[in-house]
């Protein structure tokens, strides 16, 4: 709780003190656990809400995660078309990729590509 | 009733002090640049003064930094696990300045600097340029490996590099148009139903129906409060998930 200004303080720190202050952290984090009476319900209300926000967040990430494959792919046609000279060709073909990539975004997203997914839940 | 009821004229930059001329470009300190000030003043007030006293039993003000910093400070480390600390300062001020503005976004009369997307493709170019640095300065070019998903067959990586790429090269749009859009849509949305109470009530017996659009501009308005505090974590916990990518590149 009041480590908080020492946490914030800690971040630019090299990692042996990010492994000493967590060491530091983790005993005031067991002290206080000793004195408190018990894990009060508004704590409880408060680890239980980010789940419900992540889920509604997660469903606002889905239509902007396609749009935004979509103009990287577009974008990049772009500057290449200009770049070489390729003029039709470029936008074409990184426009149905920046499509494509759209699709797996939203997929990743949603979970439904295996492995991946279990890490850009959160 | 001639009232001016173009939704956008909200989102017009105003000088505030003019600074000179760059060709035909105005220097201005716009009212944007006033909200932002006004923004960091009030982060600071919030996170420096209010937490100086250092209470074991906190105060309103100080309960309130404390949980906001504990929150943002939980996300970090289930995102990017212990080693991802050094970020939670990059992430903190993120999350506070773009929740900041936002709530000052819906204060009546004022301007929602985050439904520019100048501003928030500038805060998504920082997430990723630091994702990019520390990235290439701490794994060199194993770095790279961000681009090849593990687990994929040999032939396969030819299609998936190259998507890989694409799909990296768009995340600071992502990132910049989700924040942006919502913001935007949300205060257009509730200008245009505010609007229509107004013009249903000028309309003779159509004024019976104003109650409609009224709760909508109520629920709405609603609505966006919760949008502005979801923008900022989906904001927060975005930039962690990609700050987990340059600390751990193979996946």
């Amino acid at each position: 709780m009041s480590g908080g200004a020492a946490g914030g303080g800690g971040g630019p720190e090299k990692a042996s003190d990010d492994g000493d202050l967590s060491a530091r952290l983790k005993r005031l984090e067991t002290q206080i656990e000793g004195k408190r009476p018990k894990a009060a319900p508004a704590d409880a209300a408060r680890k239980a809400t980010p789940g419900a926000t992540s889920s509604l967040g997660q469903a606002m990430r889905l239509s902007t995660e396609f749009i935004a494959g979509v103009i990287a792919g577009g974008i990049l046609g772009y500057i290449t078309d200009h770049l070489l000279g390729t003029k039709p060709w470029g936008m074409i073909v990184l426009l149905m990729l920046g499509f494509v990539t759209g699709i797996y975004n939203v997929m990743r997203v949603s979970g439904f590509s295996g492995h991946k997914a279990e890490k850009d839940r959160r | 009733m001639a009232v001016s009821v173009d939704p956008i004229h909200q989102f017009e930059i105003q000088p505030i002090v003019s600074l000179g001329h760059i060709g035909n470009q105005q220097l201005a300190f716009t009212q944007s640049a006033l909200y932002m000030f006004a923004a960091v003043g009030i982060i600071a007030l919030l996170t420096i003064v209010a937490t100086s006293g250092r209470s074991v039993v906190p105060g309103r003000l100080q309960a309130l930094a404390e949980t906001l910093y504990e929150f943002i400070a939980d996300t970090v480390h289930q995102a990017t696990g212990a080693d991802g600390k050094r970020f939670l300062p990059l992430v903190f001020s993120l999350f506070m300045f773009v929740l900041v503005l936002n709530l000052l976004g819906m204060l009546p009369y004022s301007f929602a600097v985050t439904s520019h997307l100048v501003v928030t493709f500038g805060l998504a170019l920082v997430v990723i340029l630091t994702v990019v640095i520390y990235g290439v300065a701490k794994h060199g070019t194993h770095f790279l490996g961000v681009f090849v998903p593990s687990g994929v067959p040999k032939p396969l990586l030819l299609i998936m590099v190259p998507i890989e790429i694409v799909s990296f090269l768009s995340r600071p749009i992502s990132l910049s148009v989700r924040l942006f859009a919502n913001i935007l849509a949300g205060h257009i949305a509730l200008k245009i139903f505010a609007f229509f109470v107004v013009q249903l009530l000028v309309a003779g017996a159509w004024g019976v129906l104003s109650p409609l659009p009224l709760a909508l501009t109520i629920a709405l308005t609603a609505l966006e409060f919760l949008v502005a505090a979801l923008q900022a974590y989906v904001f927060a916990t975005l930039t962690a998930v990609y700050l987990a990518d340059a600390l751990h590149p193979g996946h």
